[in-house]
C-alpha cells in the first residue's frame, strides 16, 4: 500500500515571513514612487498653477472704483448739481432665519419707501432663501435697521445715481443703468469723462482680508475719479420752459414737444427740453423707450418752411435778389411736371409780389423763385442754382452734418444736387424744408448764423468742469467760427423775420422795445414713401430770435410739437414760442431799447 | 650610528629653576554650548522679526481702519451733498411755504436810466 506524500503542502514559516516582507516592501516602494511622482507633478510640472493657487489664498485683489463725475447746470452764474452719487443699500434677508415681525417693523419704520416686495409673500413662499426685501435704502436708514440686530439680515452696498431735480431735463441728462454705464443724454455721450478710470489694489492680505504692507509684490494704482461736468443749461430757464411746454401739450393735440434756446452769438445752449419727461432714477419703469430720446440732436426731421430762411439767405447773399425783388405769384408753380402749391391761397397775394411778402405768407412759390434766381434764371431751376443751394445748406449752414455739440447726434442728410432722379423738384422742395433730414440743433445753429451777423458757430452745451468747488470754463478751441453771410444779408434777413411778426406786436403779444423775429414751419409726414396729402399728421415748428430793438439778437428759440396721428399746425408751435419768448425776456432780464 | 644624549637632570634644571610652570592648553566651546547659543540667537532674531512684523501688521490694521473711516466720511459727505441739492432744487423751492406765500408777478417793467 502506497503512502501519499503531503510534504510539499507543509508551510515553511521562515519562507512565508520573508515573502510578506517582500510584498510589503514592494507596496511601500510603489507608494513611495506614487508620492514622488505626485510631488514631481506638483513641484515641477504644475508648479505655476500651485503657486498661483497659494497666491490667491493670501492675495487681496480689489478694483478701486472711480467715483462717477457729477453733472451741474447753471443757476445764473452759480453751478448747481443736477446729478450726484449716493451710497445706498440693498437689504437681503433669509426668511428661514430672519424674524418676520422684526424685519417687517424695521422696514416699515425706517425704509418704508424702499421696500421692494411684499414681506408676507416672501414668508409664505416655501423654501425661499435669501430674498432682496428693500432697494436703494439710504445709509442712515440702513444703519437704523442694522442697529435692530435682527438675525440673517445682510446689507449690500450700491452706488446710486441721484437726480435731485427729479425729472427736470431728463431727455438731456439721460440715466445710469444698473451696470454703472451712462445711457442716453449727457450720461451716455460723456460717459467716458464722467466714469473716470478704476484703480487696482493687489496686496498680501491676512485672514481678515486686511491688506498687509509686508508683501513684496503689493501694487496700488489709485482710481482717477470722473470729471464733474458743468452744462451751460440754465436750471431756472429750463424749468420754466418745461412747465410752459407741458402746459402747451395739455392744451393741444400734441403729445410731445422739444424746445431749444441758444445764444446765437456764442453757440451756447441755454435750454434743451424734451417733453414729456421721465424720472431718470426710475428709468426702468418708463413704458415707452422713445422718452429716452433727445429729439433736439438725435432725430433728423423736415422742419418745413423754416428752411425758407436759409434759401432766402443764400439768394440774398449771392446778390441774386433783394427783399424787394418781385415775381408773379399764381398760388402754385410747376417743377419737373409736379404742381407745387402754396398753403396760403388768399386772393390779395396773387399777382406780382415781393420776396418780403412771400416770406411773410410763407409762400412755396417764393422760396422756389429764390432758388431759380440763385441759379441765374427767373423761370427755371438750373444746375448752378441746385449746386449753390447745396453749397449753402451743406457746406455753409452745415445742415445734414454733425454739429459738434457734446451730445449724441444724428447726421441727417441733404440730397446731392446732381445725382438722382427729379433733382429740380427735390431741390424745389428743399427750399421749403422737404426732401431733407436735419436736426433741431443743426437748424437752430444755422438760423443763429442767419441772424447774428452771418457767423456760423459750433454749438456747445458743456461750459466747463467743477474742480475743487470752482467752475473751470472749457476753452472751445476746436469750435468752428465761419463768416458765411455778409452783414447786409444778415440784417436784411432780420428785418424780414421781424416783419413776419409785426402782427404779434400789434396784438400785444410781443412787447415793444424788442426785436423779435421768427419763421414757422408745418411739416407733412411721409407715409409709405410719399407725403400724406390728407394732412392727418403734421409736425408744427417755429424758430425765432429775441433781443433789444436795434441790437443783435440775444437768444434764438426753436420749438417743435408733434403727436402720433395728430395734426399739429405751426400755429400751436408759434403760441408756445410766444410764451417762451416772453418768459425768457423776463427770466434773462433782457432790457428793451431805452 | 651617532647619537646625542642629554641628561634629564640638566634639562630639568635649566627649565624649572625659579620659574612658574605654565601649561598652555587650547580651550573651545563644546558642541552643546554652540547649539544652545545658535538656538538662542535664532530665537532672539526670530522674536525681533515677529515683533516687527506684528508691529507692521498692526499699522496695516490702523491704515485699514482709517481708510474705512475715510470711506464712511465720504459717504456721509455725499449724503449731505445730495440732501443739500434736494433742498436747493427748484421743485423744493417752489413748494416751500415762502413760495406759497408769494404772489404771481403780472407786469414786468424797466425804469429808464
Amino acid at each position: 500500500m502506497s503512502r501519499t506524500n503531503y510534504q510539499h503542502l507543509v508551510t515553511n514559516p521562515a519562507a512565508s515571513t520573508s515573502h510578506r516582507i517582500k510584498i510589503l516592501k514592494n507596496v511601500v516602494l510603489i507608494a513611495l514612487g506614487i508620492i514622488l511622482l505626485r510631488l514631481f507633478f506638483i513641484q515641477i510640472v504644475e508648479h505655476n498653477a500651485w503657486v498661483a493657487k497659494a497666491d490667491e489664498a493670501h492675495t487681496l485683489l480689489e478694483t478701486i472704483t472711480a467715483k462717477r463725475g457729477e453733472i451741474y447746470m447753471m443757476d445764473e452764474d452759480e453751478p448747481v448739481a443736477v446729478a450726484l452719487n449716493q451710497t445706498t443699500y440693498q437689504i437681503i434677508i433669509d426668511p428661514a432665519v430672519t424674524e418676520k415681525e422684526g424685519i417687517k417693523h424695521a422696514l416699515e419704520t425706517y425704509a418704508k419707501d424702499y421696500i421692494a416686495v411684499n414681506i408676507d409673500d416672501i414668508y409664505n413662499t416655501e423654501g425661499l432663501r435669501y430674498s432682496i426685501v428693500a432697494k436703494n435704502v439710504p445709509r442712515e436708514a440702513a444703519d437704523k435697521i442694522a442697529a435692530e440686530n435682527l438675525g440673517a439680515v445682510w446689507f449690500k452696498k450700491n452706488n446710486q445715481r441721484v437726480y435731485p431735480e427729479g425729472d427736470l431735463a431728463s431727455g438731456l441728462l439721460g440715466f445710469v443703468n444698473a451696470d454703472g454705464l451712462g445711457q442716453y443724454g449727457v450720461e451716455g455721450s460723456l460717459n467716458d469723462a464722467l466714469s473716470g478710470k478704476d484703480g487696482l489694489l493687489k496686496a498680501t492680505a491676512d485672514v481678515n482680508k486686511v491688506a498687509l504692507s509686508i508683501g513684496k509684490d503689493n501694487v496700488k494704482i489709485p482710481a482717477e475719479d470722473g470729471k464733474n461736468v458743468v452744462l451751460s443749461v440754465d436750471r431756472g430757464l429750463q424749468k420754466g420752459v418745461e412747465e410752459i411746454a407741458v402746459d402747451a401739450i395739455n392744451n393741444t393735440a400734441a403729445t410731445n414737444a422739444s424746445v431749444l434756446i441758444m445764444d446765437p452769438n456764442t453757440g451756447e445752449v441755454l435750454t434743451m427740453a424734451n417733453l414729456p419727461n421721465y424720472n431718470p432714477s426710475d428709468y426702468g419703469n418708463v413704458k415707452d423707450a422713445s422718452a429716452y430720446i433727445n429729439y433736439t440732436t438725435e432725430v433728423p426731421y423736415e422742419p418745413a418752411s423754416i428752411c425758407k430762411s436759409f434759401a432766402f439767405s443764400a439768394a440774398l447773399n449771392e446778390g441774386a435778389m433783394t427783399a424787394d425783388t418781385t415775381y408773379f405769384n399764381e398760388g402754385y408753380t410747376t417743377v419737373d411736371g409736379w404742381k407745387i402749391q402754396n398753403a396760403e391761397q388768399r386772393a390779395s397775394i396773387y399777382g406780382t409780389i415781393n420776396m418780403k411778402t412771400a416770406l411773410y405768407w410763407s409762400l412755396n412759390t417764393g422760396s422756389i423763385q429764390a432758388l431759380r434766381l440763385l441759379g441765374g434764371s427767373a423761370s427755371e431751376i438750373t444746375q448752378q442754382g441746385r449746386e449753390k443751394l447745396y453749397d449753402y445748406y451743406y457746406n455753409k449752414f452745415r445742415l445734414g452734418q454733425i454739429s459738434g455739440i457734446e451730445l449724441i447726434e444724428a447726421e441727417g442728410f441733404i440730397p446731392d444736387p446732381n445725382e438722382g432722379w427729379g433733382r429740380d423738384s427735390v431741390y424745389a422742395n428743399m427750399t421749403f424744408g422737404q426732401n431733407l433730414g436735419i436736426t433741431m440743433i443743426q437748424t437752430a445753429t444755422a438760423f443763429s448764423a442767419v441772424v447774428n451777423g452771418g457767423y456760423y458757430r459750433t454749438p456747445f452745451i458743456v461750459k466747463g468742469t467743477m474742480e475743487n468747488g470752482e467752475l473751470v470754463e472749457k476753452p472751445h478751441t476746436e469750435a468752428i467760427e465761419d463768416k458765411i453771410l455778409s452783414d447786409e444779408t444778415s440784417a436784411a434777413m432780420r428785418d424780414m423775420l421781424i416783419y413776419n411778426r409785426n402782427y404779434k406786436v400789434r396784438g400785444g403779444i410781443d412787447k415793444p422795445g424788442y426785436a423779435i423775429g421768427g419763421k414757422s414751419g408745418t411739416a407733412q409726414v411721409v407715409r409709405n414713401g410719399a407725403y400724406d396729402d390728407t394732412f392727418a399728421e403734421l409736425i408744427g415748428s417755429y424758430i425765432g430770435f429775441v433781443g433789444p430793438e436795434g441790437e443783435l439778437p440775444k437768444y434764438v428759440i426753436m420749438v417743435k410739437m408733434w403727436g402720433e396721428g395728430q395734426s399739429i399746425e405751426s400755429g400751436d408751435a408759434m403760441n408756445l414760442f410766444d410764451k417762451i419768448s416772453n418768459y425768457a425776456i423776463n427770466y434773462l432780464k433782457i432790457p428793451p431799447k431805452a | 650610528m651617532h647619537q646625542t644624549y642629554t641628561t634629564r637632570r640638566n634639562a630639568g634644571n635649566s627649565f624649572a629653576r625659579n620659574h612658574n610652570t605654565v601649561r598652555h592648553t587650547k580651550r573651545s566651546l563644546g558642541s552643546i554650548s554652540q547649539i544652545v547659543i545658535v538656538s538662542m540667537l535664532t530665537l532672539i532674531f526670530g522674536l525681533i522679526y515677529v515683533a516687527e512684523s506684528t508691529k507692521a501688521t498692526s499699522f496695516d490694521y490702523e491704515i485699514s481702519k482709517v481708510e474705512d473711516e475715510i470711506t464712511e466720511m465720504n459717504a456721509k459727505k455725499d449724503d449731505l451733498a445730495v440732501e443739500k441739492a434736494r433742498l436747493n432744487s427748484v421743485a423744493t423751492a417752489k413748494n416751500s411755504t415762502v413760495a406759497a406765500a408769494m404772489e404771481d408777478a403780472t407786469v414786468t417793467g424797466y425804469v429808464a436810466d
